[in-house]
């Protein structure tokens, strides 16, 4: 090995992120390095890939489906949009949102968020990490953002894949609204947006209560597990007029109200209650997932 | 039997710790400020009492060897100093700041790693490198190249970490944690799983890195590399300091020489008059000549009573080997409980039993 060494100073320390770049710059790198570094790393796994394939996949498949069968299930039958998709392409993407959502976007939610902490533990990688001078906090705080995002690059590919096949095979033509309203493209595009971020907000509960579990547990498989299993039974329990009661406060009670968005004018009520009903769990669980990761010890 | 250092002459082991009170004790580092000490440091794992009021102090420009068996809690230890888990009682200092109340800002001050390093395998080093440099500022690339050159991976910088060898994630290890040019580096075995060219390689780095003024904390179960390339160490035997200081005074010298002589009756009652004992071994006669003058005051004698003196050798040297293994060698009644040493108001652990 080379035997140069870098000179010890008693408050290099203090200054090295400035002897290594500017003062500026290393303000702005210490506050989006960690995001920088997620996301990077959520780049070099290839589970990432295969998630996002299959959210590119899922519209191809609808609309290939539709177009060898010469029509997609008749009015009222099949998942929402199906029957409408074989008239109008543009009606493949919040189709894809319609299968995705109850179970596949929170496969995918529950994956990437379980890997956060527990995947890191397992590796070994996060004693690593903890050695660096960040606080816990903003670890879990970013590894929330960054399960975000890739969740978002998801629904956009989802997006995107359901456009190009749509127009592809039907052409895109102004959307009717399931209440009868004709709207443009353009219109509908932005409709679907809508749709899609209100279902990434709903993904935001699986990816709390993943992160949760992920901070409990060394093993990424057991969080996600636990995330996808608390999940469907509380989905099974509100199925019963008995828990009537509960589905106010249990936010799966809450994903399917972004068709509430393809109605004219559109149904804000139930959306919002939606969206305060994710916002309290997702800062719920962060904000637990914090309290028991700040106090964990990191053994692994 | 426990070794006695309340018994051993002026420059023996420094005994530690005060667990009864935690009046802290007063700094034995020459050179300021030690850069890390534990206060009854202490952590319970359930039943088991993993680390046990453990006071210790590291000095500045120390290359500090911390010596144990294993299961002595030696990774434990640095995993509370670190800030990795939570002591049950007490707490550390690095560079002045309390860990874990002001965590933060004392690992501005430490590299290292605990255990084996662990990288992303997918990525290359030279980005491995770069994502945990990014997580406190930016790095630049020459400085990714400086401590991958220190550390003889630049040939390998671009290649995937997934493929490298153990001794080379050790290597890349030591250079995440010159990353920042931190004052203190602390390191967990890094010689381990290494061939003997890559411990030599790595003890060099040590060396060197002690020379340039930097702190090292060297977790080793291996005695003699911690013979080679410390300048202080402490012993530690089921989470308890045992004895710290200079490895010099953790190594007591033989006081005892064999000698050969053309007629070694003779020469047994000449060195009888002298030493008062003599024994007898292997034809040798092995005498306690208790220091260098009285070793050359012997030859003297027995030239002077017309004796041929034909090799006078040290007899087996103690080394720190044999120092740490009676030092955490444990008998029925347990292990080594050191008792308090007179006039130093400092007291090895096991006083207040």
């Amino acid at each position: 090995m080379n035997g140069t060494v870098p000179p010890a100073s008693a408050d290099r320390a203090t200054t090295s992120s400035a002897a290594h770049g500017s003062t500026a710059a290393a303000m702005h790198g210490a506050h989006w390095g960690p995001l920088r570094r997620e996301i990077t790393k959520l780049l070099f796994q290839r589970r990432s890939y295969v998630i996002w394939a299959g959210a590119a996949l899922v519209p191809f498949i609808i609309a290939l489906a539709i177009k060898l069968n010469n029509g997609g299930p008749r009015g009222g039958e099949g998942p929402q949009f199906f029957s409408r998709v074989f008239s109008n392409g543009i009606y493949v993407a919040p189709g894809a949102l319609t299968v995705l959502l109850p179970f596949l976007l929170p496969m995918a939610a529950a994956m990437v968020a379980g890997y956060m902490l527990a995947g890191e533990a397992e590796l070994g990688t996060l004693r690593i990490v903890l050695l660096r001078p960040v606080t816990r906090g903003s670890i879990v705080l970013t590894k929330w953002v960054a399960a975000m995002l890739y969740l978002l690059v998801g629904l956009v590919l989802m997006v995107a894949s359901g456009l190009l096949f749509g127009g592809l095979f039907f052409g895109l033509h102004p959307m009717v609204l399931l209440s009868g309203t004709t709207v443009g493209v353009w219109h509908g595009l932005g409709i679907i947006a809508l749709a899609c971020l209100y279902g990434l907000a709903a993904m935001a509960c699986i990816v709390s209560l993943a992160l949760l579990f992920s901070a409990l547990s060394d093993s990424s498989l057991t969080a996600l597990i636990a995330a996808i299993v608390v999940y469907i039974v509380i989905g099974v329990v509100i199925q019963f007029s008995y828990f009537d009661w509960l589905k106010p406060w249990v936010f799966p009670a809450y994903f399917e109200d972004y068709l509430n968005f393809f109605r004219d004018p559109i149904y804000w009520k139930p959306i919002l209650k939606g969206l305060e009903v994710f916002a309290a769990w997702s800062a719920g669980l962060v904000a637990v997932t914090w309290l028991l990761f700040r106090r964990k010890d990191v053994l692994s | 039997m426990p070794k006695d250092v309340s018994a051993s002459p002026a420059g023996e082991p420094q005994p530690v710790s005060q667990p009864g009170g935690r009046q802290p004790a007063p700094s034995s580092c020459s050179g300021g400020a030690p850069i890390l000490t534990t206060h009854g440091l202490t952590k319970r794992f359930g039943d088991l009492l993993a680390v046990d009021d453990l006071d210790m102090e590291v000095c500045r420009s120390d290359v500090f060897g911390f010596l144990g068996p294993n299961g002595a809690g030696k990774t434990t230890v640095i995993r509370l100093v670190l800030g990795l888990i939570h002591p049950t009682a007490g707490h550390a200092e690095v560079a002045g700041h309390r860990v874990p109340g002001e965590l933060q800002e004392a690992l501005r001050h430490v590299g290292g790693f605990v255990d084996d390093p662990t990288f992303y395998p997918l990525m290359s080093a030279r980005r491995n490198l770069r994502l945990l440099g990014s997580m406190t500022g930016p790095v630049s690339e020459e400085r990714i190249e400086e401590v991958l050159e220190i550390v003889d991976l630049l040939g390998r910088a671009d290649d995937r970490v997934g493929g490298f060898s153990h001794g080379m994630k050790q290597r890349l290890g030591i250079a995440q944690a010159l990353l920042h040019g931190p004052e203190l580096i602390v390191l967990d075995e890094p010689t381990s799983g290494l061939d003997p060219r890559g411990m030599k390689d790595v003890r060099e780095l040590i060396r060197s890195l002690g020379e340039a003024g930097t702190t090292v904390f060297l977790s080793s179960h291996l005695l003699h590399e911690v013979e080679q390339v410390c300048t202080r160490a402490v012993i530690i035997n089921k989470g308890r300091v045992v004895v710290q200081g200079t490895v010099a005074e953790l190594r007591p010298r033989s006081l005892a020489v064999k000698v050969m002589t053309g007629d070694q009756r003779k020469a047994a009652e000449t060195l009888r008059g002298l030493f008062g004992s003599v024994r007898e071994d292997d034809g040798y006669l092995i005498v306690e000549v208790g220091g260098d003058e009285a070793t050359a005051e012997m030859v003297r004698r027995l030239v002077a009573d017309g004796l041929d003196v034909r090799a006078v050798v040290p007899a087996h040297e103690q080394g720190l080997e044999d120092f740490f293994l009676e030092l955490t060698r444990e008998d029925k009644s347990g292990p080594a409980r050191p008792r308090r040493r007179a006039g130093l108001g400092r007291v090895l652990p096991g006083r207040r039993s």
